[in-house]
């Protein structure tokens, strides 16, 4: 009973990161350049964080994995389709919680390999993400959720692109989870100033939002 | 039609928020409802995973039920007056576990070593439990300090890196203890006795007893019946059985 959820995260597989997690009927890939198919993944990434329904969520995660997969078919070493890989996968986690830990496993293979092609791709998303990915999951032996993994994960998100808030709120949320109250509001501070100095769009407002409001929690 | 009863689910310390649990304690209650012979819709249930919030929810009139870990239902069950209906039956656990107390290997070769130190667990949120159930048989000294932690991989850590901590390991817990890159600095100094895992009660009399042996009776039927199997797997759960506690266990 009290491993609810970290109940789903026991089948702890590391498959590779091109290697599709289950079989699926044959049917053929989407088409487009490499580029074309990373900013189809990100766009239902961000649909997908914002759908309250969990059949369109699931709907998104599959269309995202298929990309990925054609992505990973065109250019299969580039960090833009391990990356996109990533994320597909991640989404595919929040939709089928039952098989998030095997899936998260594979997501930070893919994370590393995206990291090791290219650390910046995405404002240095590859380490970021892993940092999130670290930060949120549940720990061991339950998932592979590991607070000092994912503030080293964040720091190396930062330094290389220090001015990207998503970056310092990343690292403000390690430094929180593991302890360091002082260090997280500083990172919450940096973030919300740092999104200050940005034009206005819908993705500097959430940022704005995201440390305002940890800012008064704290 | 009966009033609407609700079940807390409240497992401090484990992983899942509250809206990840939420469907999932759903469909339990509904099945274990249809199970006890009880009319379509007058079982609710709610998850909350922090202690306090399922304190608060628990101090609600309508919350007529608690799920809880075992370490919970010692420290609460006096103040909530918690009567034991059913023990849940664990996947890959059953309806017992065994606590474990791990220390830095060398380090820890009795209880009154234990002075100076900090025990951090899953369960330390409960330190009735700790003291009085896991570490029944190792009568702490007064200096030791009981410390909640969802963050056992970084408290073993500590150990195993000479800090004047130890770590209380769950069942599940001390069994993946070997895959740890340094478990081999790490050693099990002692074991509790079987205690139960998780505790379906009944608060504070809120449910009348011909209710209250229903839904015993249909809880103990649920782990038999293959409809249900999906059900209570959700919830890594596999059945339940008749409350076992330990005679130490406060009576509510």
């Amino acid at each position: 009973m009290k491993r609810w959820l970290g109940c789903t995260l026991l089948a702890l597989m590391v498959v590779g990161c091109g290697a599709p997690l289950r079989p699926t009927a044959p049917r053929p890939l989407p088409t487009g350049s490499v580029e074309e198919l990373a900013a189809a993944i990100a766009a239902d990434a961000k649909r997908s964080d914002h759908e309250p329904d969990s059949k369109i969520r699931s709907e998104l995660a599959a269309e995202a994995g298929r990309d990925a997969e054609a992505c990973l078919a065109r250019e299969p070493q580039a960090a833009a389709c391990l990356y996109g890989r990533a994320v597909a996968l991640g989404l595919e986690a929040r939709a089928h919680p039952m098989r998030a830990g095997e899936l998260l496993n594979t997501m930070l293979v893919c994370l590393a390999n995206a990291e090791a092609a290219d650390p910046n791709y995405d404002q240095a998303g590859p380490a970021r993400v892993r940092a999130l990915v670290l930060i949120r999951a549940p720990g061991w032996p339950l998932g592979p959720g590991d607070a000092e993994a994912g503030l080293v994960a964040a720091r190396r998100a930062a330094t290389l692109r220090p001015q990207y808030p998503p970056n310092l709120l990343a690292l403000a949320e390690a430094l929180a989870k593991t302890g360091d109250s002082n260090g997280a509001r500083q990172s919450y501070e940096h973030a919300r100033d740092a999104a200050q100095a940005l034009p206005a769009t819908a993705d500097r407002d959430g940022w704005l939002r995201e440390a305002d409001e940890a800012l008064r929690r704290q | 039609m009966a009033a609407v009863a609700t079940l807390v689910f409240c497992a401090p310390g484990y992983p899942g928020g509250a809206g990840d649990a939420q469907p999932f304690v759903n469909q339990f209650a509904t099945a274990s409802a249809a199970t006890a012979g009880w009319p379509a819709g007058s079982l609710a249930a709610v998850y909350d995973p922090t202690e306090q919030g399922g304190l608060a929810k628990l101090g609600s009139v309508d919350a007529a039920l608690a799920f809880v870990p075992y370490a919970f239902f010692v420290q609460h069950a006096a103040e909530l007056h918690l009567t034991p209906l059913a023990q849940a039956d664990v996947v890959g656990v059953g309806p017992q576990e065994r606590w474990t107390l791990v220390a830095k290997i060398g380090a820890v070769t009795g209880p009154a070593s234990l002075a100076g130190y900090t025990i951090l667990s899953v369960a330390g949120y409960a330190p009735d439990f700790v003291r009085h159930s896991a570490l029944e048989a190792w009568p702490l000294p007064p200096d030791v300090k009981i410390e909640s932690t969802g963050q056992i991989l970084s408290a073993l850590r500590r150990v195993a890196a000479g800090e004047h901590v130890v770590a209380l390991l769950d069942q599940t817990q001390a069994a993946a203890l070997p895959t740890l890159p340094f478990a081999a600095q790490l050693k099990a100094v002692m074991q509790s006795a079987p205690l139960p895992v998780a505790i379906v009660a009944v608060v504070d009399s809120r449910l009348p007893a011909a209710r209250a042996r229903a839904l015993q009776a249909g809880l103990l039927k649920m782990g038999h019946a293959a409809a249900d199997a999906d059900i209570l797997g959700q919830l890594h759960l596999q059945g339940f059985v008749l409350p076992q506690l330990p005679s130490h266990t406060a009576a509510p």
